[in-house]
């Protein structure tokens, strides 16, 4: 399983990867982390005729905070961002995916845009950035441009990112006061990827759901808010009965892949299972944040 | 392209084409041979090395992607012979069998004790649940890591 | 190197002569390997699991530069003596012998099917080079399952076999098999299913194959189980003297039965390596290792069991189909045993066994840890069904059907003596530590807060390696040899055929004969992996416990005494009179008389003494393995199931076993947790999937599961006080039995965890999808 040959780049700046970029377009693949990438070369499934790797713009790694939004460079490994002070306390819900990507020697490489870029959908980041409506910073020779998470994910490992356009950050907004967050999964073993997962978020105020996120990982070929049912939280009391309804009405229209690690039917039931359980915990640690 | 990085405390210098992987490179480049290829696809945690403080599956790092980084391998935690306090442990909890995923596990185990010298069983299961070995049940492996960390703390 | 110092090594957690080198990444594996002139070999495999091959173009791959041959199916017909694989030749099965080429030549039968070998300066450029040898295939419609190859319309995949059975229709009886279910109280029937599912060592297969052709020697640097059986096989199918081939391994990676003899690709890479006279090294990656390298365990049985209402098992009758894959090389071996082992430890009265065995379009079935292991499967899960139809415990259903230990002993319906049988002693140390009642309160407790627990127990023996057959010994296997010699320098080198591959053999096999010769730990050496040097054998079966250490007992012994016969002539004294403790050869009650080993060795190869003195210090033994008996124990598992997402957790683990006189306690109790932990795997995550057209679905680490430390608890042993059969040698074998016993412990307890529902499990693999569908299906 060696790598196939390609026309290795490394650029230092983000103005010599985009016009890297421009130049090769579709022939080229970005390497971030190479977490995911790696293994898909190794696999000889992608034979990019250009590599671009990133690694050396050190520009792209760090986490800032502004105006109530935490933005990360692109090329922030995860391990760093799990180790970030301004990420467990303004990011809680990324805080509580993070551990659960993969093993710690992943997360040494891996990097929030590398991830995010990739867009699995069985993974934890696509599901988080869905829940935040986080904002995608795209970058090329033209300029500058800022595209929703709705936007941004378009298919299954495929995003709105055009072939000249290089991720240089994706911001967060922080956490505000009354919110609770869970993320949870259910995966063959610890550290896979999920079979179905689930980022949920939920503001309390004055005992009741001003607002609610939940988008799952694993049911589709994208990360999928589920905005029947957070309709049906808003302006409600959390309670066992509503969050069994929830868990209905976040699962009745979706139509889960069918893999070896789970029929279409059971990631449906397992969904169920999170929504119920991802408020439940949302819910209990909401008022921790008052 | 050429590159140069230390490894194990001494500089190597080498010219891998780009697309060999930081393993391949170790093994077949320096001969270094401690550190084994299990999977290529990230997941069984054999090629586990330290760069730049960090494990790191080296079967999924381009060699050249280490240029100027510090590595230590298998072969740098008993540089004179003598084992290291966490091999020592491990041999002496009889920790494994044939072999062939010690090197990542000793080196994944390496890193996160020095990190996280006060894990408790479950905290290093997690932190080891990314190494795979088919041999052991991981039972004596998690004992030899015990010890070591248990040592450590009465030194 | 410090050791622990004890004054009898035997029965002692001696720490491990491997270590060091294992520890330090210093150990030598095949692809570790570097020889000057090297070139690496890589696979064109098929794509199709069923498919006439057209054509092969290869003129664009031997084009790339760095490429040096490309030999395709044809090529290396050319080059290659016909044949079987080897383990399938040695053990001599009869029946359909399906005729195909090395590697593919107008034929591919399964997804990973080997069709060309492209050899380059590396193995990146013999990848690149495969990805340009283009093959034009003709679909054929695939046998995708058992089932298919049994419908004789169903292609045949052999062109000189008229249909797909390999393993012909066979049906035997012991006892009175109709008398016994017609006078039964109550006969129940049962299909189970045991799912596809493979070895996985953490090293592939692979080979350095070195041909230097001055000399016409092949020397072939192996991962193997025995390197005298890849000797045999690179002989037979290159059509070389067996003289003019050398087999040399070190450190293997973990086999688990995988690597015994040589593989297609590896007699691939080793004809290549004649043809261009260069080394060529082939080791596998992780895809052709979960692709291709061969499978296991995909076997049915329709299962009638007479029983009566107080819970006797009086009769068995069991028809199996095993799913033998495209080419023979373990498959069709396995039913005769489990014919052999079904009655177990109890006292069933009739047996009926009827097998068949069937070529499909996937990869191999070949041996893997136990391959007989469905047959404790089935049995300990029929017990439990019996159980829960009848409203009996368990527990006391098995003790009731054991045989009990007499003298002389019960005999297995099948014809095995039950010679040294603990089975109850098991069972009962499992009831004492584990407290049932208790753990059936905690049970209901959490029942009523809507978690599920459950508690599984299942009982088995191996012949490791069994009682003494009423035979003398035959075959390969039938005696073990060993070479003793104390060398120039004082140390006593045991030269085997074992050729261990986790098994710790060059600490265990040195414990024995420190104890019997008298010299330290440290002075002995193992030498093993080197067909030159070491006489025939293999490590397999679970055997070497028995066999090899009680040749290397007998041999020590056979060694002593040489020695000292020697020694008398060096000290004024007559041998009966001396004695060897802690390396020193001295007069007993006379410790002033004491001289060193290495010195009474340094004399014997002086040549100083004449023709009437026998100073060549070396014994060639051999042993039948004694009084052998079996190995066997009861196991227990506590889980919790997850009903909503169909999660389990292992909980709690438990073992009582005998094998016998430990050699090393933790080196025992490491070979059981490992099995134990792929039988945990098999039952919760492993499996060796194809679809409906024979495509398969499991060839990365993110399909094929392989369990991890937070699958696996911690597993406690008890080791139970055995009988002892032999006079000396009371070691018997251990490497398999938690792989054959854990699969049913955790499936008993899956089911008892899901009663509440009325689900009944009749297969061997619970995903969690599985079991949500299990309880749904009872709704």
């Amino acid at each position: 399983m060696k790598l196939p040959p390609f026309d290795y780049q490394a650029p230092e700046t983000v103005s010599a990867a985009v016009e890297l970029l421009a130049e090769h377009l579709d022939e080229a693949s970005v390497l971030a982390g190479g977490q995911s990438l790696i293994p898909l070369l190794a696999m000889r499934l992608a034979h990019p005729a250009v590599l671009i790797d990133i690694n050396g713009i050190h520009e792209l790694s760090g986490v800032t905070v502004t105006d109530g939004w935490v933005g990360i460079g692109a090329m922030t490994r995860e391990y760093v961002a799990e180790e970030s002070g301004t990420v467990a306390e303004s990011l809680p819900l990324l805080a509580a995916a993070l551990p659960l990507i993969g093993h710690e020697a992943i997360r040494s490489r891996g990097t929030i845009g590398g991830s995010l870029a990739h867009a699995d959908p069985a993974a934890e980041l696509p599901a988080v950035a869905r829940a935040l409506d986080a904002e995608f910073v795209v970058r090329s020779q033209s300029g500058e441009r800022v595209i929703p998470a709705a936007d941004w994910f378009e298919g299954y490992l495929t995003t709105s990112r055009r072939p000249d356009e290089l991720l240089v950050e994706v911001r967060f907004p922080a956490a505000g006061r009354g919110t609770g967050i869970s993320f949870q999964e259910v995966a063959r073993r610890h550290g896979d990827f999920a079979v179905a997962g689930l980022a949920a978020s939920l503001t309390l105020s004055d005992g009741a759901i001003s607002d609610a996120r939940l988008a799952f990982a694993g049911i589709s070929d994208v990360p999928v808010r589920a905005t029947d049912a957070e309709e049906l939280l808003v302006g409600e009391r959390p309670s066992p009965e509503l969050f069994d309804e929830a868990a209905r009405l976040a699962t009745r229209d979706i139509d889960p892949p069918a893999d070896l690690h789970g029929s279409s039917d059971y990631r449906r039931k397992v969904a169920a299972a999170l929504v119920r359980r991802g408020l439940r915990a949302a819910a209990d640690n909401a008022d921790e944040r008052q | 392209m050429d590159i140069t990085l230390r490894i194990n405390g001494a500089t190597y210098a080498g010219s891998p084409e780009a697309r060999k992987t930081l393993a391949d490179f170790l093994r077949d480049d320096l001969n270094l041979t401690g550190t084994h290829v299990g999977c290529e696809h990230g997941v069984c945690g054999a090629c586990t090395v330290i760069v730049d403080g960090r494990p790191v599956r080296s079967c999924l790092m381009l060699a050249v992607q280490a240029a100027g980084s510090e590595v230590t391998t298998i072969e740098g935690l008993a540089p004179d012979g003598e084992l290291g306090p966490l091999q020592q442990a491990m041999w002496d909890s009889h920790s494994f069998q044939c072999g062939f995923c010690t090197p990542g596990f000793v080196m994944q185990a390496t890193a996160f004790l020095r990190d996280h010298p006060d894990a408790d069983e479950q905290q290093i299961r997690e932190a080891l649940s990314g190494n795979i070995c088919r041999c052991t049940g991981y039972q004596s492996i998690i004992e030899g890591v015990l010890l070591a960390a248990e040592r450590a703390r009465q030194s | 190197m410090a050791g622990i110092v004890a004054e009898r090594y035997t029965g002692a957690s001696i720490k491990r002569s491997e270590d060091p080198r294992i520890l330090t990444g210093s150990g030598r594996y095949v692809d570790d390997i570097k020889l000057p002139g090297m070139l690496h070999a890589a696979f064109v495999r098929s794509p199709l699991a069923h498919a006439r091959v057209l054509a092969v173009d290869v003129s664009a791959a031997r084009a790339l530069p760095g490429v040096v041959a490309v030999l395709t199916g044809a090529d290396l017909e050319a080059m290659t003596v016909p044949g079987q694989d080897p383990l399938f030749a040695m053990m001599g099965a009869g029946g359909p012998m399906p005729e195909y080429s090395l590697l593919a030549t107008d034929t591919v039968r399964f997804v990973g099917d080997p069709v060309a070998i492209v050899v380059a300066e590396s193995r990146y450029l013999a990848e690149d080079g495969c990805e340009l040898v283009e093959v034009d295939y003709a679909d054929l419609p695939p046998v995708a399952s058992a089932a298919a190859a049994l419908d004789a319309d169903s292609p045949a995949l052999f062109a000189n076999l008229g249909d797909n059975i390999i393993g012909p229709h066979k049906r035997s009886e012991f006892g009175d098999v109709a008398g016994t279910f017609a006078d039964a109280d109550r006969v129940a029937e049962f299909h189970i299913d045991v799912h596809r599912h493979q070895n996985v060592p953490m090293e592939g297969r692979g080979c350095v194959a070195s041909f230097d052709a001055d000399s016409g020697l092949m020397t072939v640097y192996a991962a193997t189980q025995s390197v005298h059986i890849t000797k045999m096989g690179v002989a037979m199918r290159l059509g070389l003297e067996p003289g003019k081939v050398r087999v040399l391994a070190g450190d293997i990676g973990g086999s688990f039965g995988l690597k015994i003899g040589a593989s297609r690709e590896e007699l691939a890479a080793a004809a290549a390596s004649r043809a261009l006279g260069r080394p060529v090294k082939w080791t596998e990656d992780r895809s052709e290792n979960l692709a291709a390298s061969g499978h296991a365990r995909e076997e049915s049985f329709d299962v009638r069991a007479a029983v009566s209402a107080n819970g006797d098992l009086l009769g068995l009758d069991v028809k199996m189909l095993l799913d033998n894959g495209a080419y023979p090389v373990m498959g069709t071996m396995v039913p005769a045993i489990m014919e052999m082992m079904l009655p177990g430890p109890y006292k069933l009265e009739a047996l009926g066994f009827e097998s068949t065995a069937v070529a499909t379009n996937k990869a191999s079935y070949i041996a893997y840890r136990g391959p007989w292991a469905s047959e404790t499967f089935v049995r300990e899960r029929v017990i439990d069904l019996l159980a829960k139809d009848l409203g009996l415990d368990p527990l006391e259903v098995r003790l009731r059907n054991v045989a009990p230990r007499t003298d002389p002993p019960a005999v297995m319906i099948t014809g095995r003596p039950l010679v040294g049988l603990t089975t109850r002693e098991s069972l009962e140390r499992i009831a004492q530590l584990v407290d049932f009642p208790a753990f059936r309160s905690r049970q209901a407790e959490a029942r009523a807060r809507g978690r599920y627990l459950g508690i599984g127990l299942a009982t088995f023996i191996e012949a490791a390696p069994g009682p003494r057959s009423p035979e003398p010994p035959s075959g390969p296997m039938g005696m073990e040899s060993m070479r003793l010699r104390l060398e120039e320098d004082g140390i006593v080198a045991l030269f085997t055929g074992q050729m261990p591959h986790g098994q710790s053999h060059q600490t265990t096999l040195a414990q024995i004969a420190a104890d019997e010769f008298g010299v330290p730990f440290e002075q002995v050496r193992v030498v093993v992996g080197d067909s030159d040097v070491v006489p025939f054998g293999l490590t397999g079966g679970s055997r070497s416990a028995t066999m090899t250490g009680g040749v290397a007992l007998h041999g020590a012994r056979q060694l002593k005494t040489k020695v000292l016969d020697f020694a008398s002539h060096l000290i004024e004294a007559s041998a009966q009179d001396l004695q060897i403790t802690d390396g020193r050869v001295w007069v007993r009650g006379d410790p002033d008389s004491a001289i060193e080993v290495s010195e009474v060795a340094r004399r014997a190869a002086t040549g100083e003494f004449g023709a009437d003195v026998d100073a060549n210090l070396e014994v060639e033994a051999a042993f039948d393995g004694g009084e052998g008996g079996w190995s066997g124990g009861s196991h227990c598992a506590i889980v919790e199931v997850d009903v909503e997402t169909g999660l389990v957790t292992v909980q709690r683990y438990v073992v009582a076993e005998d094998c016998g006189a430990l050699i090393n306690p933790a080196i025992v109790e490491g070979q059981i947790r490992g099995g134990v932990a792929q039988g945990i795997g098999a039952v919760l995550l492993e499996r060796s999937a194809y679809d409906q057209d024979g495509n398969y679905q499991s060839a990365t680490f993110m399909d094929y599961l392989v369990p991890t430390a937070c699958d696996i608890p911690r597993i406690e042993i008890e080791h139970l006080q055995t009988v002892p059969l032999d006079a000396d040698v009371n070691f018997r074998g251990v490497g398999e039995g938690g792989m054959i016993v854990a699969p049913p412990t955790i499936v008993n307890a899956i089911e008892d965890a899901l009663s509440p529902f009325g689900v009944r499990i009749y297969e061997q693999h619970l995903p969690p999808a599985r079991i949500l569908e299990l309880i749904a299906a009872q709704r």
